[in-house]
């Protein structure tokens, strides 16, 4: 079968701490990456051992209705990995395999996961649906990093974390470059208040230490201006840090190595600064990886985690707003609302900025992914990319029209253009919400 | 890994088309490209922004931001996007011979 993405060669992987596996022995590396993910991630096999097939997740799931591909339906995409795991890890399927779905590992196995693996958003909008829990985001985290270990991963993602590696971001951004835009932001709020406010970067002795998206320094400019507006607000003593200029954390959509490596950058560039506090940017899966998986990472952190939309509601008082006269609705990023707990905080800060609020159908835990989550970000991948937000697109064509949408995640930012366009949209504006908290607050 | 051929020249591009080698860029390469690209007549004022981002990158080994480049410049982003139709960061930073902006863009 053909694969619908670019894949990494061995120079790629090379570039990002990867090695590729000889073919005639992938079998084996794949079995011994199951084996070993199973042993320290159990939850994976209550996943894979307690599905009934009862196709709950199905309509819950806006991959399989955006594609209509068998494959894309939950179970079925966590059956790929199933039938692997069944014929070599249980009696069952080591004795009699083919009458309870096992099914041998052959030439096609590797291209099935990796083509259909990555048309999962890791969204986790079936967990919702699922009368068991299941997770399948859990199932395509592992398999993706099962994967990766033995080489098999796309292109893009191994561009990416060669750039971490690099330079601490996803972008590439090396830091002359980072002063250079934080300097140009600077000036252009300067213009348009008359105010001194600083963009720190590297600052010894800063309380806060706040992890943009690396995305804000090159399309995304109003969000970090939005949050360098709220700092002065309230009188924040802090910086961001040139050594991890990255919310992102893409270890998480393709390397748990990665995920933990990138984990540590944040550690010591806290430590660096003396930051009691880190405060995480707009950035979704990023967000997740920063909550729940710090300490699992690398141990217990001497600082506290927060995100922006959090910090934000906190001060929400505190803040002068002057509404704009706008009608607005939020797109909840999958990892906010099901990941992450920021669900009301970024509809409270948007009630507060513009002066008519809606909800799109259905909102909250139950939101529709962009159809670019889990980092589905590739060229290649476009016309598959449209098919994936097409949920998203209806729901959005109800709330028309509208002044702007808020879509407080750099993977929604990118994708969300493109799914506008592709729906005949093309003319909605769109943005963070600190990108409306810049334009609505009121600065003494 | 592929190539374009420019006047009998095989020049190696990545799998979306950008220059694998920023330092073999050249003026027939920017010919070549803006044919792929979609851009018809290469003006004056695709030749600012062209030189524009090649200056930055030199200088910062990156892309600017997009909202300097149209500052800079003094280009508004429908310009841009009507010079370089598939945009900033792809149709105008391959002509100019720029890796692809990677990451949420």
């Amino acid at each position: 079968m053909k694969i619908p993405l670019h894949m990494a060669k061995e120079k790629d992987l090379q570039s990002a701490g990867l090695v590729a596996v000889p073919e005639k022995e992938q079998q084996q590396a794949l079995l011994k990456g199951i084996d070993e993910y199973r042993h320290w991630a159990r939850s994976i096999m209550v996943m894979l051992e307690t599905c009934t097939k009862c196709g709950a997740c199905a309509n819950a799931c806006h991959s399989y209705l955006g594609t209509g591909d068998f494959n894309n339906i939950p179970a079925a995409r966590a059956d790929l990995f199933r039938k692997i795991y069944k014929r070599y890890f249980t009696w069952t399927g080591k004795t009699i395999g083919r009458y309870i779905g096992a099914e041998d590992y052959d030439a096609e196995t590797l291209a099935k996961w990796v083509t259909y693996f990555y048309q999962c958003n890791e969204c986790r909008r079936c967990a919702v649906y699922c009368p068991f829990g299941i997770d399948t985001a859990e199932i395509t985290i592992a398999a993706r990093s099962i994967m990766s270990a033995i080489g098999v991963v796309p292109r893009f993602m191994t561009g990416v974390a060669a750039n971490m590696i690099k330079t601490g971001n996803n972008m590439g951004i090396p830091k002359p470059a980072t002063i250079d835009c934080c300097e140009f932001m600077e000036d252009e709020m300067r213009e348009e208040t008359g105010l001194e406010i600083k963009i720190p970067v590297d600052k010894p002795d800063s309380d806060i230490l706040y992890i943009p998206s690396s995305a804000d320094f090159f399309s995304n400019v109003d969000t970090m201006i939005g949050v360098a507006k709220f700092f002065h607000a309230i009188g924040a003593n802090w910086t961001i840090p040139s050594t991890v200029l990255e919310a992102a954390n893409f270890g998480l959509l393709f390397n748990n190595d990665a995920m933990k490596e990138q984990n540590q950058r944040m550690r010591d560039a806290a430590k660096m600064v003396g930051a009691k506090l880190v405060v995480q940017g707009e950035c979704g899966h990023g967000w997740r990886a920063a909550k729940m998986y710090t300490e699992g990472s690398n141990g217990p952190a001497p600082f506290g985690i927060v995100h922006i939309l959090d910090y934000a509601y906190q001060h929400l008082g505190k803040l002068k707003f002057e509404k704009l006269p706008w009608r607005v609705s939020l797109h909840d990023p999958c990892n906010y609302a099901r990941a992450g707990d920021i669900i009301e905080q970024p509809r409270e800060i948007l009630k507060a900025c513009v002066t008519e609020f809606v909800e799109m159908t259905p909102n909250r835990e139950r939101n529709f992914c962009c159809g670019g989550g889990s980092g589905i970000l590739m060229d290649e991948m476009m016309d598959i990319r449209m098919q994936l937000g097409k949920k998203k697109a209806e729901q959005v064509k109800e709330l028309l029209p509208l002044d702007f949408l808020a879509t407080p995640c750099s993977i929604c930012k990118a994708q969300m253009p493109h799914v506008m366009k592709h729906y005949g949209m093309e003319d909605l504006k769109m943005g963070g919400v600190m990108d409306v908290v810049g334009k609505a607050i009121v600065l003494a | 890994m592929s190539s374009i051929d420019v006047k009998g020249q095989q020049i190696e591009v990545d799998e979306d088309g950008f220059l694998v080698d920023p330092d073999v860029w050249n003026q027939d390469i920017v010919e070549a490209f803006a044919k792929l690209e979609d851009v018809t007549e290469l003006t004056e004022d695709h030749w600012k922004v062209i030189n524009y981002l090649r200056d930055y990158y030199k200088q910062f080994g990156i892309a600017p931001m997009i909202r300097k480049l149209c500052k800079d410049t003094g280009f508004s982003l429908k310009q841009i996007y009507d010079m370089f139709p598939s945009g900033p960061a792809k149709g105008a930073c391959k002509l100019a011979g720029l890796p692809k902006p990677t990451g949420c863009v």
